[in-house]
């Protein structure tokens, strides 16, 4: 009994101690990058704060991307939750608006709100309030090896339209390529197919109907016909063996291994396929290409039309002022530059941009600052239940459990049973 | 020599061969993933792919060692330890308490009393394991270790309480009836006489408890946030969320995560044994 | 039992001691285990995030979109299958061991501890070296498929597939456990029954048949009894296999339970499903130890 009652309170001890900090203030930082270059460069930044703040450490947590997704509804309900989280904007930071687990920081960023592109900031103000500050934003668009695109003697460059894209994919796997790889496992990579189909078939007034229930709702004509022609593709079963079972991150380091030759990405992919090919080196620069999204015959949507991420950190609620101070150092022109100087982002900071260094990135800056209808990714933008529908219901129409039509009725389903 | 061989009964010798080829079946089906990857561990991710079976061509010692000097590793192992100590500690406390109870006292709504503990065998923590997070929220131990035992022992409680009561009741009767007349009291028995014969007892319901708390992951997923209280089984989650393809080092994680369970086994094999399967003797 | 003459004596400190020693378990069963599960009765009639109180009352639309839902229908199979496997392929190898393991003979003991070794390991560690194994890239099983000059197949990225591949992990896991069992039985059969037999004129087999499997019957219920409610509640090996997938093809329905509850915060369809698998679980409890575990 005595040994137990001893074990019972040194058990004890050990908890307060570990869930106590020492008299300063700490920042709890939640982030998904998988880069280590990228990381380092925050770390670098970081460290810059502290020195700058005495008394103040910046702690920074990480989780992969779709574990971050699942772990977040149960994550903000406590009160030891991260005081700094990623957000990609929309109906997801709505609910957590609505939640009231999150800041109001409106009235505190008198002096970086002019520093922002308008739009980017927009996006994360919900009702007139400004929950946390943007800092990145992306395109999605397939992303392309042109070794082993001349191999299928494709040229990726002249892909235009969404018989182009069948096109190549027959003769790339005429040619024994792989023609694209996807991250099926996390669902997510395939509802990009399906969003930006409808992006370019109804454009913005579609989804804006949609949304009102106008028209049918998501099972209106726009989704189904979306899932028809990702079905059109599907069928030629164009993706790597395996696909329904690759996680994101393995998809884009078989990328980077170059055994596939596009993949339908976020604009970061980029820099990440590099990191996470075996050899570290990935895709270089000269081999690389990028094409958007293939339009469709008699589409509303415009070609410039993108989906894509704007990218930002949210303050949550009890978050330390220097939480935002450091949001806020983050969010700086000089941060903003050294990140972009290496490639890692597209800035929302005005005159950022001028630091981009190289020839991809300032091509999808270009898309994104001439687009005129930019849609956020939809798993993020109809709010956290409705979003994970629609990554489920794709990654079925792709696995061949689902038919365009049960695609459609499935989003609007949840959409009416709401969040 | 030429006596016609019977029906129905093989020579032995076959009948020998045939039993160690099945069992050397069963073996590699077992042993080969596990060996696989403590080899695993010691290879480059080239040449794991070409060669996963066998020994690696060029032992690569920093896997693991980069692991071993890493302060995530070692908290984890501190977080789970910390946990499953203070989760087996207490169901052992709280349950032979109630178990003594259970064995030598009758009162009224006793026998009902004791059927309401027995409900906890009939259900998973995970059938309510919504309801239970809200709980844990609603008394502000999310993100806490006890946020994760009180749970645990609450479920623990139901077998380990007949386990106990069991054992007690088995106890010589005389021993509590003669100190009863010497004006021995009751929480003295428990602490005096029945505890230090129950060691058997308390190692395998210790056991249990322990086992199933350190190897434990849905409860620790749903109400821990911050790494820095993670237990391993969440830890290695998150190590292969970040490694994602890089094999040899996550077969290296996984080697060194499993090794403390398999130290304990080889050392504490009869109360393993005794403690994973006595919950079975009596269902 | 304890003299009428002392409890007579020491009525008042069997209330101190019943005062002392009861209301910590109470207290923790009442709060962590019958709360919740009645709280699931309660929070299944609303539509809640769990933010605040509940006040949506939807009455049973929870439990029907539970039903309508696919994957429901797919985690319930699931556990089916798990449950037939084990009873068809898992128990007969369990036993057929443990009746080698059971006689004395070099290295059976440590044939033993091998095979109950993979009961030991943790779910997810479990679950994590498969990932390795099935890996249709760096996997042992790719690397097999290649020296046949064959693509390896993705078992766990396919519909078709990903079910396989758990059960196969499922009996690697769990029939080293079931054997324990029925050797700890065997263990504690009368040798002189089956002596008996023998001297009768019984062949190994014939007494093997008519006399220590007979012997086992109980152990064999118990075995089933455990495969039954350890399928209901298996989540851990699964999320680092598949989470589920692909298209919920190996949910199962504490994984569909998190899946769909947890991760969305969808605490009224959540408890919904917690119900429903509460009520699966304590009916085939009570109603199997009423018909077949009757005597123990």
């Amino acid at each position: 009994m005595n040994a137990l009652n001893r074990s019972l309170l040194a058990g004890v001890a050990l908890a307060f101690s570990a869930g106590t900090s020492l008299a300063q203030t700490t920042v709890k930082w939640l982030h998904l990058e998988v880069n280590p270059a990228q990381i380092k460069i925050w770390e670098e930044v970081a460290r810059e704060f502290e020195a700058k703040n005495p008394g103040t450490k910046v702690e920074m947590q990480f989780l992969e991307n779709e574990s971050y997704k699942a772990k977040l509804p149960t994550l903000l309900q406590s009160n030891d939750r991260p005081h700094i989280i990623y957000s990609w904007a929309g109906g997801v930071l709505k609910a957590q608006v609505e939640a009231g687990v999150l800041q109001d920081i409106s009235s505190q960023i008198g002096d970086v709100r002019d520093t922002i592109s308008p739009a980017a900031l927009a996006a994360f103000t919900v009702n007139g309030k400004t929950y946390g500050l943007p800092h990145a934003q992306s395109q999605t668009g397939f992303l392309y090896n042109k070794e082993l695109m001349a191999k299928g003697s494709v040229d990726g460059s002249t892909i235009k339209t969404w018989e182009d894209l069948l096109g190549a994919v027959r003769k790339l796997k005429a040619a024994g390529v792989t023609p694209i790889t996807v991250g099926g496992g996390d669902k997510w990579p395939l509802h990009f197919y399906w969003t930006n189909l409808a992006v370019r078939i109804g454009g913005k007034a579609a989804f804006e109907a949609a949304l009102q229930g106008k028209d049918g709702g998501f099972e209106g004509e726009t989704f189904q016909k979306a899932g028809e022609y990702m079905k059109q593709l599907v069928d030629l079963q164009p993706f790597q063996n395996g696909f329904l079972g690759f996680k994101n991150p393995q998809s884009t380091g078989f990328f980077g291994d170059g055994k596939a030759a596009m993949s339908l990405v976020i604009s970061t992919v980029y820099h990440q396929q590099k990191a996470l090919a075996a050899d570290k080196v990935g895709i270089t620069d000269d081999k690389l290409g990028w094409f958007d999204f293939p339009t469709v015959p008699g589409g509303k949507g415009a070609a410039s039309d993108t989906l894509g991420g704007i990218n930002g950190w949210l303050l949550t609620r009890g978050a330390p002022k220097t939480a935002l101070d450091f949001v806020k150092h983050f969010v700086s022109k000089d941060v903003q530059m050294r990140l972009a100087g290496a490639n890692f982002l597209i800035p929302v900071v005005k005159g950022a941009d001028a630091g981009i260094n190289n020839a991809f990135m300032r091509n999808i800056a270009q898309n994104l600052a001439r687009s005129g209808y930019h849609q956020n990714f939809y798993d993020q933008d109809l709010g956290p239940s409705v979003g994970r529908v629609v990554n489920d219901a794709t990654a079925e129409l792709a696995g061949g459990s689902m038919t365009p039509r049960q695609v459609a009725k499935a989003v609007q389903d949840a959409w009416k049973q709401g969040n | 020599m030429n006596e016609p061989v019977r029906i129905g009964r093989r020579p032995p010798e076959l009948a020998t061969l045939y039993r160690v080829l099945f069992l050397t079946v069963v073996a590699a089906f077992v042993a080969v993933p596990l060996l696989a990857t403590v080899l695993g561990g010691f290879k480059s991710l080239g040449e794991l792919r070409t060669n996963p079976f066998g020994l690696p061509s060029e032992w690569e010692w920093e896997n693991y060692a980069d692991i071993l000097t890493s302060r995530r590793y070692w908290r984890m192992l501190g977080n789970s330890f910390a946990i499953s100590t203070m989760t087996s500690a207490l169901a052992l406390v709280v349950a032979s308490m109630a178990a003594f109870v259970f064995a030598h006292l009758r009162f009224f709504g006793s026998r009902m009393l004791l059927n309401y503990f027995t409900m906890g065998l009939l259900f998973p923590a995970a059938t309510a394991i919504l309801p239970l997070f809200i709980k844990v929220r609603d008394l502000g131990l999310l993100d806490t270790y006890f946020g994760v035992v009180l749970p645990q022992v609450a479920f623990a409680l139901a077998m380990s309480i007949l386990l106990f009561r069991r054992f007690f009741k088995d106890l010589p009767t005389e021993l509590l009836e003669a100190a009863l007349v010497d004006g021995c009291t009751y929480p003295k028995f428990f602490r005096f006489v029945t505890l230090p014969l129950s060691r058997p007892i308390l190692a395998t319901v210790g056991t249990i408890t322990f086992v199933h708390s350190w190897n434990a992951y849905l409860v620790p997923l749903v109400m821990l946030n911050s790494d820095s209280m993670y237990p391993w089984p969440l830890g290695i989650m998150v190590y292969q969320g970040e490694y994602t393809s890089d094999w040899h080092l996550i077969l290296a994680f996984i080697t060194l995560t499993i090794l403390p369970t398999f130290l304990l086994f080889v050392f504490a094999q009869k109360h393993i044994v005794a403690g994973l399967t006595a919950g079975a003797v009596k269902g | 039992m304890i003299a009428s003459s002392a409890r007579r004596q020491t009525g008042a400190g069997q209330m101190t001691a019943v005062v002392l020693f009861l209301p910590p378990a109470i207290l923790l069963f009442t709060l962590f285990v019958v709360l919740p599960i009645v709280e699931a009765a309660w929070y299944g009639n609303y539509s809640w995030n769990g933010f605040g109180t509940p006040t949506n009352w939807v009455g049973f639309d929870n439990y029907r979109y539970v039903f309508e839902a696919r994957a429901f229908g797919l985690a319930l199979r699931n556990n089916v299958l798990i449950i037939v496997v084990s009873l068809l392929i898992q128990l007969p190898l369990a036993l057929t061991l443990a009746l080698m393991l059971a006689e004395k003979f070099r290295g059976a003991v440590a044939l033993r501890m091998l095979f109950f070794l993979p009961y030991v390991l943790a779910e997810v560690a479990t679950g994590l070296i498969f990932s390795f194994v099935y890996d249709g890239d760096y996997g042992l099983l790719a690397s097999i498929y290649r020296v046949f000059g064959a693509e390896a197949p993705h078992l766990l990225a396919s519909t078709q597939t990903s079910m396989l591949a758990i059960l196969i992990v499922v009996v690697w896991k769990y029939f080293g456990f079931h054997m324990m069992l029925f050797i700890a039985a065997l263990q504690g059969q009368d040798r002189n029954l089956i002596e008996a037999a023998r001297i009768d004129g019984a062949s190994r087999w014939q007494a093997l048949r008519y006399v220590s499997i007979p012997l086992l019957y109980p152990t064999i219920r118990l075995s089933i009894f455990f495969a039954v409610v350890g399928s209901l509640q298996l989540f851990d090996l699964v999320m680092p296999l598949t989470r589920g997938g692909p298209a919920d093809s190996s949910q199962t329905m504490v994984s569909f339970l998190y899946s769909h509850g947890v991760t969305r915060m969808r605490i009224g369809y959540g408890s919904a499903i917690g119900v429903i698998l509460f009520v699966i679980c304590a009916t085939f409890a009570i109603t199997y130890k009423r018909w077949f575990m009757r005597d123990e």
